[in-house]
């Protein structure tokens, strides 16, 4: 079943949200509540988006539109109750924008105003509702695997709540379905990556929420997991804009005794998680192209086929990948510098809007915007392949190309050979020599399998040494933070993987 | 496998080669371990012909050493190929201590899985006599012998006596251990090289030897390396002309080259296979209407046969030093028919034995 309007516009209003709260720079709190009021029949769901950040700028919702046909042809009613203040408000102030109205200047209602009464601190922040007619169970599910993922970036001083108010008889009750404050609650000097990095190892150690508690039975401990890390920006000068892009990817190998539901969790299949300005949405195409483009092969994998399921989420499949190993991926393309100009969150609106089909026109990409996709697309491909160099260099043999696999399996053969050649000489000294040379006791010449197995060791590990990049250190050499840098490297890289040259 | 000697010490090209496979050994050890990295080989590589298209031909030398090959395990197809040699390096390796000796077949059928068809041991063989700059005999390898001898000739080989006086036509394999022969005696004029075993067999039939007091050879098509061997050793020691009879196509005239320059797949050690003074007696394209040959006996050259003889006609020997052979094969390829030596029986069983063979060496027919 597609996602329903209803939906984008809750995912979209929340993406607002979490951009308010970030431009605040203080602690704030982004609550979800779900109520249904028992009075409607057929049942209606109000679903309500508060946050406690900065005041919403009208300016989000001005250039929304939609016309009266999708609107009925919607499960939701085609109104949002907007009410929103500053710090430097002296009111409360009320908006209603409905969408059912055809002449677009006629949309946007101003209600009365609630004074503060001077009580400006606690006062701050915005709160967007809306009526849908879909069911509530079916909802619930879905806004709680969303905020499961956003979660996963474990935001800087902001805290998700997600409420249901259950209306049954005389009184009410809110349950808390989830609270995820671990952004509150971290030091604030940790890396955005860390962050990113500790939310997916929580997101894989539940088997991506599938269970409430991280799951003790395929995973005794944390250090089971493979993280493999990766960061690329574009240049920094008065003229660009900083962007972003980390990647991390998780390996998991679930022991052959876990219980089906577990072993059913890992599989070929890879959800790529992606979020843009630490919201969860739909990778870009581009982008997904860059993840395709990837030379997996040079890491031992070999992609089968990647396509966008019905929901949005991007699927990677493999081949040949280990029935009780899985991978796991989550990528975040964000602005490093905020708070980011009124022009960039209109257009971040704009865009979020489009997805969701209720521009009225589409608007030509400014070339703000086009350098930005282009550059997300470069910086993510970036990003993904130092997080893979980065879990080579970290886990000895893990993924080793399959030009070093070939290699490899000579090794047992090679060595058996040239222990042959040392075993078999006649010559004592010289197999004194050679022992000294492996690092072994002359005694040990004698025993069986050490000279063989020490010679294959040494060739396995100057195969995966060899494996290892040496890109991976200039990727990280400091010139990459300078500016266009980036730019440069990515030239050189797509004329490597032959593809077109990208003037950002 | 077959012993030769008791004691290897009495061998000092054994102890020689013996510590070149050491060194070589701890080689590979020193790439491991003490310059962390794969181990590599480097082979000289040997040409014994080239076929420059400018022409400057004269600049070539045969036996020349055409840079260097680096066999690494960073690419598969070498780690294969260096799997393979070091499987027969350990093989030979023990071969030299025992002084025993091996053919080629036997090594492969040691791990006949591993090196799938026999070219794969006769590269390693190869490679390992270039390593260790020597002859494939000094490996204690050999060869099935393939060639065939008869004629006023006697030898001894490791102390077996081979004497092919008492029957001249009687045919003998030609000794595999070309190195252990001795105290030939002979009371031939010539030699006689025929590239194959019918014409032999022919000459035998015909007592061609005891009419004609001379030595007949055959390698059976491309002779191997004891048959090369075994005629240089009697052309340097007996200083007897030596001619050779080919059929008349590309086959037969690339054997012809490979009896006087060498083989490009063995040009490491063209030196020594080589006999440079062998004289092609025949059958020339020229003698299809000077012998009245039917035309049902002259075959149109195939379209292989055709490409074989053109990228021959560029190989720098023919140029600098067998100008005459090019033209023959230039008329071979200008008229583009071939013709086998045994159209010579058309007429006459014996022809060739009675009249042609010995008519050409009398008049000195021979290029």
């Amino acid at each position: 079943m597609a996602i329903s309007s209803a939906r984008k516009l809750c995912q979209n209003l929340i993406a607002l949200a979490i951009q308010r709260c970030r431009i605040s720079n203080n602690l704030c709190r982004l609550s979800i509540l779900l109520k249904s009021p028992p009075e409607f029949n057929p049942p209606l769901l109000r679903v309500s988006i508060s946050d406690t950040g900065a005041g919403s700028s009208l300016a989000e919702f001005k250039c929304m539109n939609c016309t009266s046909t999708q609107v009925s042809a919607e499960t939701w009613d085609g109104v949002l109750s907007i009410t929103t203040t500053s710090i430097c408000d002296n009111e409360i102030h009320h908006y209603s924008l409905s969408f059912k109205e055809t002449i677009a200047t006629r949309r946007l209602s101003r209600l009365p105003t609630t004074p503060k009464n001077g009580r400006k601190f606690r006062q701050v922040g915005s709160e967007v509702s809306f009526t849908t007619q879909e069911n509530i169970d079916d909802f619930v599910v879905w806004i709680t695997q969303l905020c499961q993922k956003i979660s996963i970036l474990k935001i800087p001083m902001v805290a998700i709540e997600l409420l249901v108010e259950q209306m049954n008889g005389p009184g009410s009750r809110c349950d808390h379905l989830l609270l995820a404050k671990d952004g509150i609650l971290l030091p604030l000097s940790m890396p955005s990556i860390e962050r990113l990095a500790s939310g997916l190892e929580d997101y894989v150690l539940k088997h991506g929420n599938a269970v409430d508690k991280e799951c003790q039975e395929c995973f005794s401990s944390r250090e089971q997991l493979k993280v493999g890390r990766g960061v690329a920006c574009s240049g920094q000068s008065v003229k660009t804009t900083v962007q972003m892009a980390e990647a991390v990817i998780v390996i998991t190998e679930v022991p052959e005794s876990s219980n089906f539901s577990c072993l059913r969790a890992c599989s070929k299949m890879t959800e790529v998680l992606y979020f843009q300005d630490f919201s969860p949405c739909s990778i870009p195409q581009l982008s997904l192209n860059a993840l395709a483009s990837i030379d997996w092969q040079s890491y031992g994998l070999t992609l089968i086929s990647n396509a966008e399921d019905e929901d949005g989420c991007t699927i990677l499949e493999w081949e040949n990948l280990s029935p009780f190993t899985c991978i796991h991926i989550v990528l975040h393309s964000y602005h490093k510098e905020y708070p980011p100009s009124i022009i960039m969150k209109t257009n971040n609106v704009q865009n979020n809007l489009r997805t969701i089909g209720i521009l009225k026109n589409q608007p030509v990409l400014t070339p703000q915007m086009h350098r930005r996709t282009q550059c997300d697309r470069n910086l993510v491909k970036k990003a993904v392949k130092i997080a893979l160099d980065d879990l080579k260099a970290k886990y000895t043999g893990l993924f080793l190309s399959s030009h070093a696999l070939k290699i490899r399996g000579y090794a047992p053969d090679l060595s058996r050979a040239i222990a042959g050649l040392i075993l078999s000489s006649n010559d004592k000294d010289f197999q004194g020599e050679c022992a000294s040379l492996l690092g072994l006791q002359p005694v040990d010449i004698n025993g069986e399998g050490i000279v063989d197995s020490c010679i294959k060791e040494k060739i396995i590990g100057v195969i995966e040494m060899n494996d290892i990049k040496p890109k991976y250190v200039k990727e990280y050499a400091p010139h990459l933070f300078e500016d266009n840098s980036i730019q440069k490297e990515e030239s050189q890289d797509a004329e490597d993987e032959g593809e077109d040259i990208l003037d950002l | 496998m077959e012993e030769r000697s008791r004691d290897s010490s009495s061998k000092p090209q054994n102890l020689h080669l013996l510590q070149r496979i050491k060194g070589f050994t701890r080689s590979l050890l020193e790439d491991l371990c003490i310059r962390h990295c794969l181990p590599s080989v480097t082979l000289d590589r040997y040409r014994n012909y080239c076929s420059d298209p400018t022409g400057n031909w004269y600049c070539c030398n045969s036996n020349l050493l055409n840079g260097e090959e680096i066999l690494s395990l960073e690419k598969e197809s070498h780690a294969y190929r260096l799997d393979a040699l070091l499987r027969v390096l350990l093989i030979v390796q023990t071969l030299l201590q025992e002084n025993k000796h091996l053919s080629k077949r036997d090594i492969y059928y040691i791990h006949p899985s591993v090196f799938s068809e026999q070219q794969v041991v006769d590269r390693a063989i190869n490679d390992i006599c270039i390593l260790v700059k020597c002859s494939r005999h000094n490996l204690n390898v050999v060869s099935v012998g393939k060639g065939l001898v008869m004629g006023w000739l006697r030898f001894l080989q490791a102390g077996r006596k081979f004497d092919c006086m008492r029957s001249p036509s009687t045919s003998h394999p030609i000794p595999m251990h070309v190195e252990e022969v001795e105290d030939v005696m002979c009371v031939a004029k010539y030699i006689l090289v025929v590239e194959k075993e019918t014409v032999f067999q022919r000459l035998a039939n015909d007592k061609f030897c005891e009419k004609n007091r001379c030595i007949v050879i055959t390698g059976r098509g491309y002779p191997d390396v004891s048959t090369r061997r075994f005629l240089r050793l009697l052309v340097e020691k007996l200083c007897l002309p030596a001619y050779c009879l080919v059929d008349c196509d590309p086959y037969g005239f690339d054997i012809l080259t490979t009896y006087r320059f060498g083989s490009m797949n063995m040009a490491f050690d063209a030196k020594v296979l080589r006999v440079p003074e062998i004289r092609w007696l025949g059958v020339f394209p020229s003698d299809a209407e000077k012998y009245h040959l039917p035309d049902r006996c002259l075959l149109p050259l195939t379209p292989k046969d055709k490409n074989k003889a053109e990228t021959m006609l560029q190989r720098c020997y023919l140029h600098r030093e067998a100008p005459q052979w090019r033209s023959e094969l230039g008329i071979m390829l200008q008229r583009g028919m071939k013709f086998e030596i045994e159209a010579f029986s058309v007429s006459s069983f014996s022809f060739l034995s009675d009249e042609y063979i010995p008519s050409k060496i009398q008049d000195g027919v021979y290029i």
